[in-house]
């Protein structure tokens, strides 16, 4: 192995991921795009092998590699040419959910295919039963919004007119999908045009070797991290409430085998797939074990396939880590995948847990909404994204207000937010008490209180955690609950949307109508604690209640404060 | 008589001191220790080395105080104002990671504490209208809780939408300033009259928490310059590069949050024009990190998008410096999986490189220049300090051994890892913003740039490398051509199809007059340059391109021309535009300059006697080793010509001709460096 050349290639491979991603964020329409982030730019092999990644959506990392195989399997190479450009949502081809849209495009060196650049999105509008993309009342794939097979979007640097305007046709925003289906076939161009030449710098040949090369040692680095983590099996459950058409709570099991320098996760044991939209599709599955193996290793490991190959997962068709076809899945890459993380991270927590933390907030809130905007004489669409407490770890507290484990988005300002959609920010803090006590606390979630000004707003929430928090290690206690409220305009009483609306779930429900002076209120969940609270040094809780994050009612109940 | 113009620039390890005799317009150059416990003694006793203080007419002075305050959070206890049910908006800040995967993150701490937040009920809309009036009664019963809260030192207000209608902000201040007379008061709308709150936030809260700060290390510097009976003028230099009185500095330190890297630029930007390189992108290596800037059209690019770390943006209109964590001190090393990898750990000052002798045993790239024959070992920093080559190549050899590699090849790995890392740096700063690398040159300077220039310009595809004068000190030589500069920037928020023309007219003539006067009032009169630009974007995209305009009144014919500007810019920038697409104005900006009186580069004497290389040895380039002349650079005469491979080598830095490039020596003797055979076409 020519070691120097393996990390120039390799730095250089992850630049061009970059620049590809800062097209992205700069061209997009999107909000969820440009302002939250959620979007991936990576490079793969002609092989379907994840050369390489720039750290955007770690969800959609993880996605990565089973979503090129099967884009493949459906368009051999031989019929992909210079200049084309492919686009792919399909949860049942490999993708991971509806929303999110891949775009190919192959890189030509003297006539050989010798990589595909690759961009993942989240379009915030795709069409279905609400608008913005998560009906959390769907019942079957077809309510999710349009479904795109693999297809070409431009041929030989020509735009494919018909399928432009059969996906247009589908969608709520037009106007918004076409600028950001734009920024990704801008992005995968611009980094197939940058790969090209620096394969031509360095030959044909010691790129392919190279790239085996550099999978290789992303493989023995993760080999020698497994090897750390003592043999022996691992177990973990944890829950989500229900899947917003029935009440039943879902389980998701994790078995990790750890042997020798391989890992082995089974999720045998988790519930059969269920009616409403939280099933997680395989490449879901596949990523959460991942990204959860990720957070216990070294951070500086090259990301690529090879990290990948020592970890083997078991997720048995038609439950909810594996759905089949045609039930529903939108939910399922947002609010299942980081509850998979975390049962996978729960149990590995017990052969590492100087390295594990303890359960975040584990939901996006995906607060979608859309309508006619009065004043700007346009439709919108807006999916909204709020923050969790993130667990504590063995040597520190978790973090307030972060994003969930399978996303890295940022919130938007209340400014951006008011200045797009006839909403009023009433509030927007941190929620004391929320983080779970423990020797090192869990981080707060947050609560956000918004009411509509003019016009109407129909929006639905698929979110989780209302029943089943974030959980503690090692003698720590759990997080707060997320709630949701609604508030009727001259109204003083906040009520659950099942209260209000007689829906199934309070934290998955479709389609409410806010007028004038309604209010929706926001609590998210917090992260969970570690180690028994009783063991909290007195000067750390001290200046947890001087800041106001702990109250002294919880201090005393807690952490058996005296006074 | 007061002659001199001298820029210090006060650094970690060292204070470098240009000083421009405008009597004889001369240059000089020097370097003192720096005292970091007291800045003030390193910059007097540096002065007092090579000039009399009497004859110094003005000191434009670049600090860290403001940074390092920051960064090792030691600054004042500030109090934070806000609109009710926001006061937690500091801790909330965007809700990202900086790293994926890495479960021993732990966010930014915010620069107040939650306790010390206090709300005001009021509501501005996103119309800039007023929702909620302010509850005036209400203040006094504030300026009695903050006098209770005790040891406030300083104040941030940070009402929402404030940057449309800052009259709330306003009447907070003058009921904060009636009632705490002593404690300054920071306010959003004049830091950063920006959209989005949490940048606005930090950037505001930042100036506050450096303000007791600042305010006391300046007062300092002007009690110690009386006591010296040094009669001068003390300018400091912004984060814009521009100059700044302390009266000024006083009032908004935030302004000189990135003070010192910015001199490089400038006087990067004044050279490039005298060389007729209408595109720069600079590069400034040092011993823990390089930083890396461009230069278009012979202006200085400039974001408002900085963060100091991460999760805290200070957003006020800086030059674009990206700075990455590799230098002339960065480690080699073997990772777990066997690979060699460089930095981001740095040696520092102690022990520093293998080759200081003072303990350090990982090889750094100095180490690997030292035994490349690239540095003389007799010759580092001007002989003002002895290395050694023998530890540096048992350093490497360890390195080496692991990969089974020769101590030289291993020395050119970690150089040619160093450089890539470099290369990616410049690349970001001119990929970012669409530029190609072809039409640029590179300027190379700080301790460690002019070592890598050669390798760089053919890694990087950059055809032409300069090594400006002074290289070792070439910040403070930005600072003696810096001029006195305002950037002033307002958030607008029209489209193209309800654009309202004299509104704009209206903002723009606005901030033209706030920022002159405002140089005015620092005593800056004179003629001034007027720049004028706004920042546009297709309705729904969140970010913006700057397009510049030379126009006052906003006829139909001049703002279209506008959007053709765009449009052609999104181009080129981004490969497509979308050509019946809505446009959204979101920023103006104004830039007023006054020019300060600079010193011109006197022309070296040209040529009498054939140059003579001072000495020759073995030096090791990447396609095998070469017997290479060494020429002092203090030797070379205009027009001179060398062919790679050469050393030149100077007190504070080598430059390294590689065997395929060649030098020119620069009328005003600032060394260009190209191809020595034309490229084929």
């Amino acid at each position: 192995m020519d070691f120097v050349t393996m990390n120039i290639l390799d730095s250089t491979m992850l630049s061009i991921c970059r620049e590809m991603g800062i097209t992205l964020m700069k061209t997009s329409y999107s909000t969820i795009f440009n302002e939250a982030l959620d979007f991936t730019c990576g490079i793969a092999s002609p092989q379907g092998e994840m050369l390489s990644a720039a750290e955007f959506c770690p969800a959609q990392i993880g996605g990565m590699p089973l979503l090129i195989r099967s884009c493949l399997m459906e368009i051999p190479l031989t019929d992909i040419a210079p200049g084309d450009v492919l686009v792919h949502n399909d949860p049942y081809r490999g993708g991971l959910h509806t929303p999110e849209h891949t775009l190919f495009c192959p890189v030509f060196v003297d006539d050989e295919l010798v990589a595909f650049t690759v961009a993942i999105g989240h379009v915030a509008e795709v069409g279905g039963m609400v608008p913005g993309g998560f009906p959390s009342e769907a019942t079957e794939i077809f309510h999710e919004g349009i479904r795109v097979p693999p297809v070409k979007i431009k041929k030989r640097g020509e735009d494919v007119v018909e399928v432009w305007k059969l996906w247009l046709a589908n969608v709520r925003t037009p106007r918004h999908n076409y600028g950001d289906m734009r920024a990704m076939i801008a992005g995968v161009e611009q980094g197939s045009a940058r790969l090209a030449e620096i394969v031509q710098k360095y030959g044909r040949g010691v790129f392919r070797q190279t790239c085996d090369d550099l999978l290789d040692y992303s493989e023995k680095r993760m080999r020698a991290e497994i090897a750390e983590f003592p043999d022996g099996v691992y177990h973990f459950t944890d829950y989500m409430d229900n899947d917003g058409v029935s009440d039943a709570e879902i389980r998701i099991e994790a078995h990790c085998y750890v042997m020798g320098d391989g890992l082995v996760v089974d999720y045998t044991g988790s519930s059969p797939q269920v009616r409403g939209p939280i099933n997680a599709t395989l490449g879901v599955a596949w990523s959460a074990a991942y990204n959860a193996v990720l957070h216990l290793t070294d951070p500086a490991i090259p990301k690529n396939s090879g990290c990948f190959r020592p970890i083997k997962i078991i997720a048995p068709r038609g439950t909810v880590v594996n759905v089949d076809y045609p039930a529903p899945e939108v939910g399922g890459n947002t609010e299942t995948h980081p509850r998979i993380a975390g049962a996978v991270i729960g149990a590995l927590a017990q052969a590492a847990p100087q390295r594990a933390m303890a359960g975040e907030g584990g939901t996006h809130l995906n607060f979608v909404f859309g309508g006619h905007h009065p004043r700007h004489d346009e439709y919108f669409a807006c999916y909204d994204i709020e923050t969790v407490g993130w667990g504590a770890r063995a040597d520190a507290d978790g973090n307030d207000a972060t994003d969930s484990i399978n996303g890295n988005c940022r919130v938007m300002p209340v400014e951006v937010f008011e200045t797009r959609y006839p909403w009023l920010t009433e509030a927007y803090r941190l929620r004391p008490d929320s983080g779970g006590a423990g020797r090192q606390r869990g981080g707060l979630g947050t609560e956000k209180i918004y009411r509509c000004t003019e016009g109407e707003i129909t929006a639905s929430q698929l979110t989780d955690r209302h029943q089943h928090q974030a959980y503690g290690l090692d003698g720590g206690l759990a997080g707060a609950s997320g709630m949701t409220f609604y508030q009727a305009a001259g109204g003083q009483k906040w009520q659950t949307m099942v209260e209000a609306f007689n829906k199934r779930s309070t934290s998955k429900w479709s389609n409410v109508t806010f007028r004038a002076g309604d209010r929706v209120r926001i609590l998210t969940p917090g992260g969970g604690g570690f180690g028994d609270p009783l063991t909290r040094d007195p000067a750390r809780l001290e200046a947890d209640l001087s800041e106001g994050v702990v109250s002294l009612e919880a201090a005393r109940r807690d952490y058996g404060a005296a006074q | 008589m007061h002659r001199y113009v001298i820029g210090v620039d006060v650094g970690g390890t060292f204070t470098d001191f240009i000083a421009y005799d405008r009597s004889t317009q001369t240059l000089r150059a020097w370097k003192n220790l720096s005292t970091p416990e007291d800045p003030t003694t390193g910059i007097l006793t540096g002065l007092a080395r090579l000039v009399d203080p009497e004859s110094i007419e003005t000191l434009r002075l670049g600090t860290t105080v403001a940074t390092n305050a920051i960064l090792e959070r030691k600054g004042a206890r500030v109090a934070y104002v806000t609109t009710a049910g926001f006061r937690d908006i500091p801790f909330l800040q965007r809700g990202h990671r900086q790293h994926h995967y890495d479960s021993s993150w732990q966010r930014s701490r915010a620069l107040v504490a939650r306790r010390d937040c206090f709300e005001v009920a009021e509501r501005i809309t996103a119309e800039g209208h007023i929702l909620q009036p302010l509850a005036t009664a209400s203040l006094a019963g504030l300026v009695n809780e903050l006098r209770a809260a005790g040891e406030v030192e300083a104040i941030a207000v940070n009402l929402l939408f404030s940057y449309l209608n800052p009259v709330h902000e306003q009447q907070v201040r003058a009921a904060l300033s009636a009632g705490l007379p002593d404690i300054p008061i920071s306010v959003g709308s004049e830091v950063l009259p920006k959209w989005k709150e949490y940048e606005r936030a930090s950037t505001t809260l930042a100036d506050a928490y450096i303000k007791p700060v600042l305010q006391r290390y300046l007062h300092a510097i002007g009690e110690r310059l009386r006591l010296a009976k040094v009669p001068v003028e003390v300018a400091l230099i912004k984060s814009n590069g521009g100059e700044m009185s302390v009266a000024a500095a006083r009032a908004q330190p935030v302004q000189l949050t990135l003070s010192g890297p910015t001199g490089g630029v400038v006087a990067s930007a004044a050279i490039a024009r005298t060389l007729g390189l209408p595109r720069a992108v600079t590069l400034d290596m040092g011993g823990t990190s390089t930083d890396c800037s461009t230069i278009i059209e012979g202006e200085i690019s400039f974001t408002t998008n900085f963060e100091i770390e991460f999760g805290l943006p200070i957003q006020i209109p800086m030059i674009d410096i990206r700075t990455i964590g590799a230098g002339g001190g960065s480690l080699a090393w073997i990772d777990r999986g066997g690979m060699l990898r460089v930095g981001p750990q740095s040696a520092g000052a102690r022990p520093g490189p293998a080759c200081y002798g003072l303990g350090g045993v990982a090889p750094t790239v100095t180490d690997a220049n030292l035994v490349l024959g690239r540095i003389d070992p007799a010759n580092f920093l001007g002989g003002d300090m002895t290395v050694a080559i023998a530890p540096a190549a048992q350093a490497l050899a360890t390195v080496g051994a692991a990969l089974g590699m020769s101590v030289e090849d291993t020395a050119l790995a970690v150089l040619r890892i160093v450089n890539n890392s470099m290369v990616g740096a410049l690349r970001t700063v001119l990929l970012e913003r669409g530029h190609d690398p072809r039409e640029f040159a590179l300027f190379a300077f700080g301790g460690a740039g002019p070592l890598q220039v050669s390798d760089l310009m053919d890694e990087a595809g950059i055809p032409v490398g300069v090594v400006p004068l002074h290289p070792g000190q070439f910040s403070a030589l930005g600072f003696v051509l810096a001029d006195a500069r305002v950037d002033l920037e307002r958030t607008i928020q029209l489209t193209s199809n309800r654009f309202d023309g004299p509104r704009v007219a209206a903002y723009l003539g606005e901030l033209v007059v706030t920022a002159t006067r405002s140089l005015c009032a620092d005593g800056y009169t004179g003629a001034l340059e007027i720049r004028r630009s706004i920042d546009l974007r297709y309705l729904g995209q969140n970010y913006e391109l700057e397009v510049y305009f030379e126009f006052e009144a906003f006829t139909p014919t001049e703002v279209a021309s506008l959007w053709e500007g765009f449009h052609a810019q999104h181009e080129a920038r981004f490969g497509f535009q979308i050509p019946a697409e809505v446009i959204e104005a979101i920023t103006l900006r104004c830039t007023v300059i006054r020019q300060r009186d600079k010193p011109v580069f006197p022309p070296l004497a040209t040529r009498s006697e054939p140059l003579l290389a001072r000495s020759e040895r073995r030096v090791v380039f990447a396609g095998g080793a070469l017997i290479t002349p060494v020429y002092a650079r203090e030797d070379l005469r205009a027009e001179d010509v060398l062919a790679g491979p050469a050393l030149l080598e100077e007190p504070a830095s080598v430059t390294v001709l590689a065997p395929q490039h060649q030098l020119r020596v620069a009328p005003t003797g600032h060394l260009i460096i190209t191809q020595r055979v034309p490229q084929e076409a």
